[in-house]
């Protein structure tokens, strides 16, 4: 019985039942990718579906015992009958289980079979529901987005506040899941603070606010490396690539701030501006690192050349994984200074000869 | 392709505060690509008291080339072309950064009216006259800023008032009169047509 199917919730980064989720939250599991709308006959997508339309037997019964899974959830004392159920929850049982004897004989009986071997394979891999402990109960995913239109009446628990975001989505009963939404919610507190703040910079060159430029891909900061002087990336970029035609020079006004005329070798794209010192380190470190692990396409894992050699930021290994050792040449000058020797190559000398 | 949203920002913002600077920016026609700036003459100059026109021309690459400017209002300095108008000034040629706008590129052409520099010169003759006979120069710059840069404002108002004794109103043609430049004939053609 393989119903660990990846979850989809957790699949869109959201599943508020962490790792008391029935379904599976690892990567490696393999998706329930069919098209339920095909199994029933008739997708309206058609071929533009972006789910499988296949149509497999043992899928069914997949889908199935998933759904038995989650029924058994939801009406807790039928299967917990043996673990000694708190006795509101049995007299709901007892209320339940004539009817759905009553509505849905083969389903029922289905459980029972089921929940027997389980109980009796205490090895089992699936989790099953304990819905008594209060650990496991889940919270209201209503209220967790903000707003539970039932209120008190509610069956669900409804989580605590969280103060950074406004809303009951902490889980009373779970301190790791508590830990780890402060965590990533302050992070994301952060982040839209910084958004924010960010929203009221123009660039200098189009005076235009740099976040509400039509396209997206304009929406970015091109930060300078010597000077803190906020330009869209789209701006900076092209002055830094307009042609030297119109009589400027490359390396020493195009490669300059437009505002102080301090030389910057290199522009790092960022979605956020920055505030200190630090934030601007974090930016450029964070840039660096993401170069650094893409391979350089001009070393080509050895077989090309790299006109930037040493200085590359981009990665510079070979095919079987090890990272290019740079051996510098250091040559004694006649005045006594050391200089580093490049790679001497033929067309060096072609160039300097004169053919008379 | 010219930039003509950061062009209309610019025009605003100059137009802004022209009664504290005096510099104004228009567009020439409908285009937004070839304007007419205003700057009046420095105070502590030979060119005090004397409103300069000057023909702004914007390339496909603006702002990322610099714009083409030359005076329209003939001007006695030694970076300045007496014939043509053409001004010798770096940021309007190599030292251009798209960070400057139109109002800062003309703030510098004011400034440069009270600071020639003689040593670079765009008109030799003056630049000559500057540097072995102050005096005269001083002289010529005043005598020109008299007779061409104070008699269009004059002129403006005889032809005003010419066009109004044809039976345009007054507001109208004054508008017409500055969108052609001064040119009494042009604008009498446009408000024909209009």
């Amino acid at each position: 019985m393989s119903n660990r199917v990846l979850c989809k919730f957790f699949k869109h980064g959201a599943c508020l039942k962490g790792e008391h989720c029935e379904y599976a939250h690892d990567w490696n599991t393999p998706a329930n990718n069919t098209c339920t709308f095909y199994q029933r006959g008739a997708c309206a997508y058609g071929s533009r579906c972006r789910y499988d339309h296949v149509k497999v037997s043992h899928l069914q019964s997949s889908a199935s015992s998933s759904s038995t899974a989650f029924i058994r959830n939801e009406t807790p004392g039928v299967t917990t009958s043996g673990v000694a159920p708190v006795s509101q929850v049995s007299s709901v049982q007892q209320e339940l289980s004539p009817s759905t004897t009553q509505f849905h004989p083969p389903n029922k009986a289905a459980w029972n079979q089921q929940s027997g071997i389980s109980d009796t394979a205490e090895d089992d891999l699936i989790p099953q529901p304990k819905s008594d402990r209060l650990v496991d109960q889940v919270i209201c995913s209503f209220a967790a987005a903000g707003n539970c239109p039932k209120g008190e009446k509610c069956p669900h628990i409804h989580g605590d506040l969280c103060p950074t975001c406004g809303k009951h989505c902490l889980h009373p009963f779970r301190p790791k899941e508590r830990e780890e939404h402060f965590q990533t919610c302050e992070k994301m507190q952060k982040h839209l603070e910084a958004l924010k703040r960010s929203q009221e910079i123009e660039c200098s060159v189009c005076l235009e606010r740099v976040l509400t430029k039509p396209a997206a891909s304009e929406r970015k900061f091109g930060l300078l490396s010597e000077c803190d002087h906020p330009f869209c990336i789209t701006c900076i970029r092209n002055w830094r690539n307009s042609s030297p035609s119109s009589g400027m020079d490359v390396n020493s006004t195009l490669r300059a701030c437009p505002i102080c005329r301090k030389l910057s070798y290199f522009v790092i794209p960022s979605v956020l501006w920055y505030f200190s010192k630090e934030e601007k380190d974090e930016i450029v470190d964070s840039y660096m690192a993401r170069l650094k692990s893409i391979d350089c396409k001009y070393f080509d894992f050895g077989s090309g050349s790299c006109p930037f050699g040493t200085s590359c930021f981009y990665k510079h290994a070979y095919r079987d994984g090890s990272v290019e050792e740079v051996v510098l040449r250091h040559l004694g000058a006649a005045d006594g200074e050391t200089i580093i020797a490049k790679n001497i190559s033929l067309a060096d000398f072609l160039r300097n000869l004169h053919i008379s | 392709m010219v930039d003509f949203s950061r062009v209309q920002k610019e025009l605003q913002e100059c137009n802004k505060d022209v009664k504290i600077s005096g510099i104004s920016v228009k567009p020439k026609a409908d285009s937004l690509s070839h304007l007419i700036g205003t700057i009046p003459g420095p105070v502590d100059s030979p060119y005090e008291g004397g409103t300069f026109l000057i023909d702004i021309v914007l390339l496909d690459g603006y702002p990322f080339e610099p714009p083409k400017m030359k005076f329209l209002t003939k001007v006695w300095h030694p970076n300045i072309s007496s014939q043509s108008g053409a001004i010798c000034l770096d940021i309007l040629k190599d030292q251009w950064s798209p960070a400057l706008t139109l109002k800062t590129a003309l703030v510098s052409i004011q400034a440069l009216l009270s600071a020639p520099e003689p040593d670079d010169p765009q008109d030799a003759v003056v630049a000559q006259q500057y540097l072995r006979d102050y005096q005269t120069f001083v002289g010529t710059a005043r005598y020109w800023t008299e007779a061409f840069a104070k008699t269009s404002s004059h002129g403006m108002d005889e032809k005003v008032q010419r066009l109004v004794e044809m039976g345009f109103p007054e507001a109208l043609t004054r508008s017409t009169l500055e969108v052609v430049g001064g040119d009494e004939t042009l604008a009498l053609e446009k408000l024909c047509s209009n």
